[in-house]
């Protein structure tokens, strides 16, 4: 139903790290960003607590070039991002909008090869793991189902990058099953209030909150949501004591 | 159909979209008024997002269980068939036998709601989601009320997109993550005020919503704020009366 298309997504994001031989990673996300809507490169960026500053994947030489030049002018489609928590699809960096929006980054972006820049915030809610940024050396838009696939690949690795123990992209063993991430769960409120709910039952910042119920959700083997549903409904409380890795 | 509530209701709309707005908020004004206007129990509008999962944006209700009666629909239910055929879709009686959707009926039946309706939320030849009301009682819709429904659906399309015009296809996408990030910003907030101060979910968002107003702020701004983390000020739920 509305899964397999994510689910067809998610294999192809196994499969590469399978033919790479290790585990999955936000590397194997970006590969099959580029590949599935046949761009010229990607990058990731990770947030470590503040904004995104850590360039954790580059999957070719412009895309590590397209990086850096975001963090030198301190501008481009990665930074505005984070300010709307919407992807930026700057699909043309030729025309007159990417100009005016970023005059430092765009003619530096062009001369690097760069016909076409799209950003993606890697977030839920207020938590903000990181960017995904890719750029195609011609300009032009992203067709309705390539996006989507971004959008669900966005999604993955933010989801990775939350709830790796060393925030390092890569996931825990058991995570992914048979090619399938154990469990990125169909978004619902109960998972969202939950977290917010344990920012205060477990005094942490909301990345890790969100991070400690899913631990919780897989120590347990049972469904994220339905984890979620017991504490919003107070018939579970997480406490600051079961912290399995020590505090914040 | 009260006529001066009818004018009134697109009057007020069309104020709040040329200002600066909130795009949930707006959507939950949307589905107040809908509610008021249309004589329904309750109201709420699901955007799809990019998997094509159905994600509540805003209802008149933060009641769990109305929330429910919306998530439970990818499964089987109005708004999923009005997502995918693009056309309004009706039943005016939940409780009957031989249900084309028998456990969401189950569902909204134990609600206390007999009859459903969505109407598509649609932008040129992409559906983006669906306006989704309930009533008490079993009966059929007035015509006049599924083209105000109608209406109500598409103003909420054009309060999303921010624009009459959207030249950019990327904007429509740009648009819908950033309301549906927002949402999840506000529920992870009213998670956190539930918890602060012992409340249930509605009254966290009561009060999510008299504190933006109060203050002059996007509710989305104040979600945010709040979940991360400076807002020791924020008033307790008895500081201001309900507007």
């Amino acid at each position: 139903m509305t899964d397999s298309r994510a689910a067809a997504v998610w294999g192809q994001v196994a499969a590469h790290a399978a033919a790479h031989g290790r585990r999955v990673s936000v590397a194997d996300v970006c590969a099959v960003a580029v590949s599935t809507a046949q761009l010229g490169g990607g990058w990731l960026v990770a947030a470590r607590g503040g904004d995104p500053d850590f360039v954790m994947s580059v999957t070719d030489l412009v895309g590590e070039q397209l990086a850096e030049l975001h963090l030198t002018t301190g501008e481009g489609p990665c930074h505005d991002v984070l300010a709307s928590a919407a992807p930026v699809l700057a699909s043309d960096l030729g025309d007159a909008e990417s100009i005016r929006r970023w005059p430092g980054f765009t003619p530096a972006a062009r001369q690097l090869g760069a016909g076409a820049v799209f950003a993606f915030p890697l977030t839920v809610g207020a938590i903000r793991a990181g960017v995904l940024g890719l750029y195609r050396g011609s300009p032009g838009p992203l067709p309705d189902r390539q996006l989507g696939d971004l959008l669900i690949l966005a999604d993955a690795a933010t989801v990775m990058l939350l709830g790796s123990a060393h925030g390092d992209g890569e996931t825990e063993d058991g995570a992914w099953l048979d090619g399938q991430p154990r469990d990125l769960a169909l978004h619902r409120a109960e998972i969202d209030q939950a977290t917010g709910m344990l920012t205060v039952q477990l005094g942490v910042p909301a990345a890790e909150a969100f991070a400690r119920l899913r631990a919780y959700a897989y120590s347990q083997d049972r469904r994220l949501a339905d984890v979620a549903g017991d504490i919003v409904a107070r018939r579970l409380r997480l406490s600051r004591e079961q912290d399995p890795g020590g505090g914040p | 159909m009260d006529t001066d509530l009818l004018s009134d209701t697109f009057v007020d709309l069309a104020d709040t979209m040329v200002a600066d707005f909130d795009v949930i908020d707006f959507l939950h004004l949307l589905t107040d008024r809908t509610v008021q206007l249309l004589g329904a129990a309750a109201a709420g509008v699901v955007l799809a997002d990019p998997r094509g999962e159905l994600r509540v944006a805003a209802a008149s209700s933060e009641k769990a269980g109305l929330v429910e009666l919306f998530q439970l629909q990818n499964d089987q239910g109005p708004c999923l068939d009005c997502f995918r055929t693009g056309r309004p879709v009706t039943a005016n009686d939940l409780t009957g036998p031989d249900q084309q959707w028998p456990r969401f009926a189950q569902a909204a039946t134990q609600a206390g709601f007999r009859t459903v309706e969505a109407v598509p939320m649609r932008l040129r030849d992409q559906i983006i989601g669906a306006l989704n009301l309930f009533r008490a009682e079993p009966g059929t819709f007035a015509a006049a009320d599924l083209r105000i429904a109608q209406a109500l659906a598409d103003v909420a399309t054009i309060g999303l997109l921010h624009e009459r015009n959207v030249r950019r296809s990327e904007t429509v996408a740009e648009q819908l993550q950033a309301a549906l990030n927002s949402r999840v910003m506000i529920e992870q907030a009213k998670g956190k005020l539930a918890e602060r101060y012992g409340i249930d979910m509605e009254r966290a968002f009561t009060m999510l919503r008299a504190h933006a107003r109060n203050t002059n702020q996007h509710l989305t701004d104040v979600a945010r704020d709040l979940v991360t983390g400076g807002t020791a000020e924020f008033p307790p739920a008895r500081r201001q009366p309900h507007r």
